[in-house]
């Protein structure tokens, strides 16, 4: 048991990055994200005898953090239907608006800021398959097979939901709806 | 799709779908990457497009980066560690402090207690009722009450009848009158030495008000 954590511990290192990128695309919250991919790498390592090697160990995992941060998204939802809504901590802000600019040139900071901050939000107002797949392709760096077998969507409609997402995204970024 | 004006040109969703096919290190469709060289005008859209995607694609990149430092990263790959140590172990029985288990494992003896006090206190209860019950119906206590009232009214002590003091006589009324007047004063006045002499000069709401 213990070889097995150890040899797990080493794929959690591998796969933690870019399993962070993904859910903090989905959350947009430092600790939310940070909490789901902890939560997905647990799940995984509980239930690994389940693991199929019909595809590869990131398509199986990666579909069980989106599943997480699906969850997450609909219980964020419900509470702020219920309560005030959670912001950005203050801390990732300033982690966040730090990039993009150096310290000598604020107004190229300023701009990135904005223009992420613009990104995040007209990803959020996509659709939601089109979100999921926009966010594999995009930051999880899958391609449309492997997003096609972590949603079980068909892959051309994992393509068309791409292509809609894509052209939704530079419409609301050029400031056409 | 022939577009008004030009003769042939790719469509949206097939510049898309060369991105894709680039962007996954594979080649592009032979017809659609010839027309991409021949025509300015698709390759220009081609080349927006590209452009486009990659500057959301690195935006989100670098933000992402940002948040999840390698210290994170770290502190993240850690606590899973610590984790997953606790898969597959059997649930941890925590202990209860020795009292309480000593307590616990007692439970039987100790429930005999209570059954004793519930029934102290029913005892003392009807004891009580019942001394309550033959005092008021006695007749002869209940007559010679009146004359325990009035013994006790004799019996009242001194110190709670009025005491007589300073404040019957005017002069003193007066005088206590005065001491409080100057103590607000000296209160109301400025505490700063260099403003005493302002203070001075100036009238003060207390005399306006005795001159009215």
């Amino acid at each position: 048991m213990d070889d097995a954590r150890e040899r797990f511990s080493e794929l959690v290192a591998l796969h933690q990055r870019r399993a962070s990128r993904i859910a903090y695309q989905y959350l947009r919250d430092a600790a939310e994200a940070d909490e789901a991919v902890q939560d997905a790498f647990v799940k995984v390592f509980s239930h690994i005898t389940s693991y199929r090697e019909t595809w590869p160990f990131e398509v199986w995992f990666t579909r069980i953090l989106i599943n997480g941060c699906l969850d997450r998204r609909k219980a964020r939802a419900r509470r702020d239907r219920w309560f005030v809504s959670n912001d950005v901590s203050s801390a990732d802000e300033a982690r966040v608006s730090s990039v993009g600019g150096g310290v000598g040139d604020p107004e190229r900071a300023l701009l990135s800021r904005e223009r992420r901050a613009k990104l995040a939000a007209a990803i959020d107002r996509l659709d939601g398959r089109q979100r999921t797949v926009f966010t594999l392709c995009h930051y999880g760096d899958c391609t449309p097979r492997e997003i096609s077998a972590m949603t079980g969507l068909n892959e051309s409609t994992v393509r068309v939901h791409l292509f809609r997402a894509a052209r939704k995204l530079r419409g609301l970024l050029r400031g056409k709806p | 799709m022939i577009l008004p004006g030009h003769p042939y040109h790719l469509q949206d969703e097939r510049l898309f779908e060369c991105y894709l096919t680039e962007r996954s290190g594979e080649l592009i469709d032979p017809p659609a990457a010839e027309h991409l060289t021949d025509c300015a005008s698709c390759s220009e859209r081609y080349a927006d497009l590209v452009r486009f995607m990659e500057s959301v694609r690195t935006d989100g990149e670098s933000e992402a980066n940002a948040v999840f430092t390698p210290e994170r990263l770290r502190a993240q790959h850690q606590q899973i560690v610590r984790r997953l140590e606790q898969v597959g172990r059997p649930a941890r029985v925590i202990s209860f402090p020795g009292r309480l288990v000593r307590r616990t494992i007692t439970a039987s003896a100790g429930r005999t207690a209570p059954r004793w006090i519930a029934a102290a206190a029913a005892a003392g209860l009807f004891i009580g009722v019942a001394l309550g019950a033959s005092y008021e119906w006695n007749p002869l206590l209940h007559s010679s009450r009146p004359s325990v009232a009035r013994s006790a009214d004799a019996s009242r002590p001194a110190y709670l009848a009025p005491v007589a003091t300073r404040g019957s006589n005017q002069a003193a009324v007066a005088e206590d009158d005065a001491f409080l007047s100057d103590l607000e004063v000296a209160l109301e006045r400025p505490h700063t030495r260099e403003l005493l002499a302002f203070d001075a000069f100036t009238p003060h709401v207390r005399e306006i008000y005795d001159r009215r």
